[in-house]
């Protein structure tokens, strides 16, 4: 049983083991999400409160105000937390199905193998940005549609690298001495598959937010999102149809665009693996 | 041993396989989702239109058949070219294709050529040179770089380049009017932003993976074996390096297509010129579902066709590559 503070020492040695950039990147997370949990208070204006539209800068409105009069400063920080969540649920949806499909088919192998890793190739191969717009049209613009759109399309690069390690893994000898001592499938994929993975997963995982949160992004900037919510690529698509863009209010457009990047990168960074000293993996 | 032709003939086959599956997911995606087509087409008033008339609508258009005879009309409408008529634009959805993809491919192919050349440059300076200025620069650029959603970097070129600074046009393919020789450097002049923009995104997913596979190589033994025997930089870099990165670098490149035709849909959008970005992005705005479906089906047989010259590249490239399917058989 775990106490409190061996949490606190777990904690604390993960901390220590990161590297500086890996730092940076949770720091940076950290400090969005506490920003983002706090937008009721933090937020100077209610996101959906008009007003006068198309407001420049001001000490009132840092970021002016998009074509109802809504505070674009308070659209941001209230779209901190969404945009964080619909990428992560995304990228949950696809490191499960990605995951099952990768030890699955690595840890039995034969037919299955063959046939879920068809799949899975035959599925990299397609663009996803097309895919994703045909599914997302059909489909009613909410956030739970774009997570699952988003998830069910990603899950093939973790499936591949996953079912690499767990060929890795199975060939070892204590998973071959589990297996001599009579332990079955469940049991060697729970005990001693996925804890290997684990490093593998965290990477594809963290890898995973980003490119959910860009794919986000695309799909909102195409007008695909859900309309209601208030994400960082909806407010670029507002600041684009409604003329921001056109007109230079590259107040309005540019902070969630920047905002983006700066969360992607954030992501990026934690999972990052400067492999055998300076080789950084996308 | 597997014969050149025989890789090639399997190639060919896994390609078909999974063409037939994308379209199999473009005649499935439709008919599994919510939601009644004949009302997609036709706007919600349809419901309220007589029965009757729905009937007749059905009978025309083979819904009231079995999904396995709707599967085989579609399947032999496409080998008639025939993708459906879009209401919206009231044409062939085929001739609407036909008409953007030479735009969007006028924007790809370019970018496409420029950001191999410069990537396959910068990558493997970058990964015999680790350290360099350049390295310093090109590495944490090129990740910033590939964060960045597509439609920032390109709202941000035009506004600088062709708003603040008016170097550039603000859109559109070319100005009408012109021919021969003129007419090219006019499209030349328009598209020069466009095709930069994408050429750098281009650059930015391939640089970093193209300088890890050289640091790779410049390791290996075979590598100092060369310096060993006293061969200068440029003969190791030229006969030994690069002939042992180009096989991963033409998977790359293939690879690369698909992320250039995602850039190409935003980046036309934006520049507001024609081709299968705003052909999309117009059947999104009004849910003109034929042409959505075409312009997701060409989109997809582009890379796809891409992949499957690289795959085959790549196996005349790089001769163990066509054993690699046996051996990997007798590893098994």
């Amino acid at each position: 049983m775990r106490t409190w503070k061996g949490i606190c020492a777990y904690i604390v040695r993960t901390w220590r083991g990161l590297e500086t950039y890996q730092k940076a990147g949770v720091f940076i997370l950290l400090l969005l999400i506490t920003i983002g949990s706090l937008a009721p208070w933090i937020a100077p204006y209610d996101p959906l409160q008009t007003g006068t539209p198309f407001q420049s800068p001001s000490f009132t409105h840092p970021f002016g105000t998009d074509n109802l009069g809504q505070d674009n400063l308070s659209r941001l920080i209230y779209g901190i937390m969404n945009t964080i969540k619909i990428a992560f649920v995304a990228a949950l949806v696809s490191l499960a199905i990605g995951v099952s499909v990768g030890v699955y088919s690595g840890y039995y192998r034969g037919w299955r193998e063959d046939a879920l890793m068809g799949v899975t190739d035959l599925f990299l191969l397609i663009p996803s940005l097309p895919l994703m717009i045909l599914m997302a049209s059909y489909l009613e613009p909410s956030e739970w549609n774009i997570v699952l759109v988003i998830g069910f399309l990603w899950w093939c690069p973790t499936a591949r690298v996953v079912h690499a390690r767990a060929l890795q893994v199975r060939n070892q000898g204590y998973v071959r001495s589990a297996l001599a001592l009579g332990y079955g499938g469940p049991y060697i994929i729970w005990h001693h598959i996925l804890p290997n993975c684990k490093q593998v997963i965290i990477a594809k995982f963290t890898m995973g937010v980003a490119l959910a949160m860009l794919a986000e992004a695309s799909l909102s900037f195409l007008g695909l999102g859900d309309p209601l919510s208030i994400t960082w690529g909806s407010m670029v698509n507002l600041a684009y149809s409604c003329g921001g863009f056109a007109n230079d209010l590259w107040w309005w457009y540019l902070p969630p665009c920047i905002m983006i990047t700066l969360t992607a990168a954030a992501f990026f960074m934690v999972g990052g693996r400067k492999n055998e000293g300076r080789r950084w993996q996308i | 041993m597997l014969s050149g032709r025989s890789f090639i003939l399997r190639k060919i086959l896994r390609y078909c396989v999974i063409i037939l599956i994308v379209i199999t997911l473009n005649f499935l995606i439709p008919r599994v989702m919510p939601g009644d087509p004949l009302i997609n087409v036709l706007g919600e008033d349809a419901a309220l239109a007589d029965p009757a008339l729905i009937a007749k609508l059905e009978l025309k258009y083979g819904l009231d058949s079995s999904l396995w005879d709707q599967y085989l009309d579609y399947i032999g409408a496409l080998f008639q070219f025939d993708l459906g008529y879009s209401i919206d634009k009231s044409s062939q959805v085929s001739e609407l294709i036909s008409e953007n993809m030479c735009n969007t491919l006028l924007l790809i192919l370019p970018a496409l050529a420029i950001s191999s050349a410069v990537s396959l440059l910068t990558g493997s300076w970058c990964g015999l040179h680790r350290g360099k200025f350049l390295d310093r620069l090109m590495t944490p650029a090129s990740i910033i770089i590939y964060c960045m959603p597509t439609f920032m970097l390109a709202m941000i070129a035009l506004s600088t380049f062709a708003f603040h600074l008016q170097w550039f046009p603000l859109g559109h393919q070319s100005s009408s009017g012109l021919s021969g020789l003129k007419a090219f450097f006019d499209t030349l002049y328009h598209l020069a932003l466009p095709i930069t923009v994408l050429t750098i995104i281009g650059i930015s997913g391939k640089h970093l993976v193209l300088r890890n596979s050289v640091m790779q190589i410049a390791d290996e033994d075979f590598i100092l074996v060369a310096r060993s025997k006293g061969y200068n930089e440029e003969t190791i870099v030229k006969r030994h390096v690069l002939r042992n990165v180009l096989p991963p670098f033409i998977a790359m490149v293939a690879l690369n297509v698909g992320l250039l035709v995602e850039g190409a849909v935003i980046i036309e959008i934006i520049f507001s010129l024609n081709g299968m970005g705003t052909l999309l992005y117009d059947a999104v705005m009004y849910r003109d579902y034929p042409l959505i479906q075409g312009c997701f089906l060409v989109l997809t047989f582009t890379v796809l066709i891409s992949n499957l010259v690289a795959d085959i590249l790549y196996g005349l490239a790089d001769p163990r590559i066509r054993d690699s399917a046996r051996c990997s058989e007798e590893i098994r």
